[in-house]
């Protein structure tokens, strides 16, 4: 049985469309990941997901309930990590995790036990008495998960839990999550980072305005664009680099431009990294180095909608 | 109903947690009590220093000395006669009675007279201790006129009188005007701080929007109906707790009388308090932030509040001021709470119960709406 199972989800804001007719299901076992760039609609389909918005049009069926006739069921089995931090500050770690597995019913003893093993699991079994004010960014990301999973859900839907945070908070964290779906939790996992979703999720969703418009493991995804190649070259300056005129020579399809990288798709088909090379050194601009990449997520992405994942 | 009540205890114990709650909530309310003590001076049961000169040594002279040791808040002195000017203007004492030569008879004789009080400290303790006094002779001297000078019947008769006249006296004479004052300057500022903390308690729901952790607690089996029926549950389990400490302690500590049932007062401030959570709830429902309900607050609370009298009686401002009062419905409460001083009974008070409820329910139905309607934008409440 799919744990989540959602048909034509619509959602607007007055008249902006921010989800757009989206379809999808999430079998159990799966780490699912939500690709997609600022604005695209992940949080917002999350939200409804999660019962924290209605939607315009179309169902969601959490376990094989419909979610909005049996909310309670719903939320029950769901476990949500919000992408904003939402801890109490004024609250103990251990009481702000208690606070809210008790909100699922849980009491006495056993509350308590699902309380001290859902710090442990995150890593701050020896901050129970801490106040969040003395936590930094990534301890503070792990409390707001571990209040999400005291109450053992069997879906666990993270918005963007590593945002911001330091590298060792971050492994952690994504250790957990491979713990979690060991545990027999479903994830839902969205992220900016490439690198996470291609390195945690069984399957992925590319997200863009509010539509679906890839969907697949990591190798269907990458099959998608076989017949295109990446090129990076690295220069000293891209001043004088005229990016319209490198698009004109043949089999470049696109031209993105990530500091002093400048990153070429290109049709595999056209062996054109003379005349790329030669535009270069025409307009006297120095390359340091020059790849070319077997494609990434990264190269899907871009080649799918046209833009880079994190603006910058 | 269990989730509720995990949402209430919780918010109880932070919000207990911190000092500064609990002198917000726990100690302002009796402010008002120092206040009106303030204004409207100390103890109601001072204990008169009263000296006694017997000049004329008769068993009614005696009895009569003897009801007056009987009073709650009179201490009587034996003085001789030589020693009055200097024990009252030595503040010694508060003021001299002297049964002059003759007095026994003159009160046989239906006739009281040969009886001096001499005082410096005003009327008002003349007025006091000269009451009770006439009173007990008036009696005596009627008792005496029934007789018409038979000797038998008067002994029979007074016999019984001094048996029934000692338990009459333990009622002490307060000045039951100024008490009310001083229940009225309390309930006034127990009206404002009621309404603070609410507003206070209610911004919650707005803190914990900022927060974001209003969001996380909606994605739990909680809705919003039951999360604000528990900021409501709260609030009212507060504002209970304030009116109770502050009408006991004004009763039992300081004696200040409210001329009505603990009761009925307890009643006509819990209804208030539901008026102050429906104010709060409106403001909050229209603002965005706290700041906003903050400064909603400040322009709402604190003008209808002096306007309705709770800060001083209604009747000192302009006759136009007063008309706008009659739609706060702080002048309600404290105009129902007046009534009951001035001995309506409960029941005869029902047009200001109804009148007062509906205060609460028009505030309640404005901002179940104003909820309402958030929740089709999508602000989540
Ligand atoms: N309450 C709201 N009212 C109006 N517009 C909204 C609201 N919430 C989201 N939007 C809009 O819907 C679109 C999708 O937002 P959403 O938060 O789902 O994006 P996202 O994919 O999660 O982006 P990010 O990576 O920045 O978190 C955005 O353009 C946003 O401006
Ligand atoms: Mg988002």
């Amino acid at each position: 049985m799919n744990v989540l199972e959602i048909t034509n989800l619509t959602k607007k804001f007055a008249d902006f469309i921010a989800v757009d007719n989206m379809s999808l299901s999430v079998a159990e076992g799966e780490i699912f990941g939500f690709l997609g760039a600022n604005g695209a609609g992940k949080s917002t389909t999350i939200n409804m997901i999660a019962g924290l918005l209605r939607s315009n049009d179309g169902t969601i069926s959490i376990l094989g309930k419909n979610s909005a006739k049996q909310s309670r069921f719903a939320k029950m089995n769901i476990g949500m990590v919000p992408q904003d931090l939402a801890i109490y500050e004024d609250m103990t770690a251990y009481e702000n995790v208690k606070f809210f597995a008790g909100l699922y019913g849980l009491r006495g003893a056993e509350l308590n036990e699902r309380v001290e093993e859902a710090l442990e699991f995150v890593g701050l079994q020896d901050k129970h008495k801490s106040y969040p004010k003395s936590f930094s960014g990534g301890m503070k990301r792990r409390l707001n998960i571990a209040c999400a999973i005291a109450h053992r859900p069997k879906l666990i839907i993270m918005d963007e839990p590593t945002v911001g945070i330091d590298p060792q908070s971050r492994n952690y964290i994504l250790t957990s999550v491979r713990k979690l779906n060991e545990m027999g939790c479903t994830i839902i996992y969205t992220s900016h980072y490439m690198e996470e979703v291609e390195e945690i999720c069984s399957r992925i969703a590319i997200i863009d305005h509010g539509k679906i418009i890839a969907e697949g493991t990591k190798e269907q995804l990458k099959s998608i664009i076989t017949n295109t190649k990446d090129v990076w070259i690295e220069v000293k300056s891209i001043e004088n680099a005229n990016l319209e005129s490198i698009k004109e020579i043949n089999g470049v399809e696109a031209v993105f431009i990530d500091e002093n990288l400048i990153k070429i798709n290109s049709d595999t088909g056209v062996n054109n990294l003379n005349k790329i090379i030669e535009h270069f050194m025409s307009s006297g601009i120095e390359i340091r180095s020059l790849q070319e990449k077997a494609p990434n997520l990264e190269t899907v992405f871009l080649t799918l909608t046209g833009r880079n994942l994190r603006d910058q | 109903m269990k989730d509720i009540l995990w949402l209430i205890q919780n918010t109880l114990r932070i919000t207990f947690r911190k000092k500064k709650n609990i002198i917000m909530y726990l100690c302002m309310p009796l402010v008002g009590i120092f206040i009106s003590l303030l204004v409207y001076g100390g103890d109601q049961k001072t204990i008169l220093h009263v000296g006694i000169v017997n000049q004329d040594q008769n068993k009614i002279t005696t009895d009569t000395i003897q009801f007056l040791k009987g009073l709650e808040n009179l201490e009587i002195t034996k003085i001789d006669e030589g020693h009055v000017q200097r024990k009252i203007s030595s503040g010694d004492l508060d003021s001299v009675i002297t049964f002059e030569k003759g007095y026994s008879d003159s009160v046989l004789a239906g006739e009281p007279g040969h009886i001096q009080l001499t005082s410096i400290k005003g009327a008002a303790i003349t007025a006091y201790v000269k009451s009770y006094l006439h009173q007990y002779i008036d009696n005596i001297a009627t008792i005496s006129y029934v007789a018409g000078g038979n000797r038998e019947i008067f002994e029979r008769m007074y016999q019984d009188f001094q048996h029934t006249e000692y338990n009459l006296v333990t009622h002490t004479l307060e000045d039951s005007s100024k008490n009310k004052f001083m229940t009225n300057q309390t309930i006034g500022f127990l009206i404002m701080i009621m309404l603070m903390s609410a507003g206070n308690m209610s911004e919650i729901i707005l803190l914990e929007k900022e927060n974001r952790t209003f969001f996380r607690l909606l994605s739990t089996p909680i809705n919003a109906r039951k999360y604000i029926l528990s900021n409501i549950i709260v609030n009212m389990i507060v504002m209970t707790i304030q009116v109770f400490i502050t009408l006991t302690i004004m009763k039992n500590v300081f004696h200040i009388g409210i001329n009505m049932s603990f009761g009925s007062a307890v009643f006509v401030m819990l209804l208030f308090s539901l008026i102050a959570v429906g104010i709060s709830l409106v403001i909050v429902s229209f603002s965005n932030s706290r700041s906003a309900a903050g400064a909603l607050q400040n322009l709402i609370i604190t003008p209808t509040v002096m306007l309705s009298g709770c800060f001083w009686p209604v009747e000192v401002m302009p006759k136009s001021l007063q008309k706008i009062a009659n739609f706060l419905p702080q002048r309600w409460t404290l105009d129902t709470l007046t009534k009951l001083q001035d001995g309506n009974e409960f029941s005869g008070l029902y047009l200001n119960f109804m009148i007062l409820f509906a205060f609460a329910a028009a505030f309640f139905l404005i901002a179940v709406y104003r909820f309402s309607r958030n929740n089709t934008t999508q602000n989540f409440v």
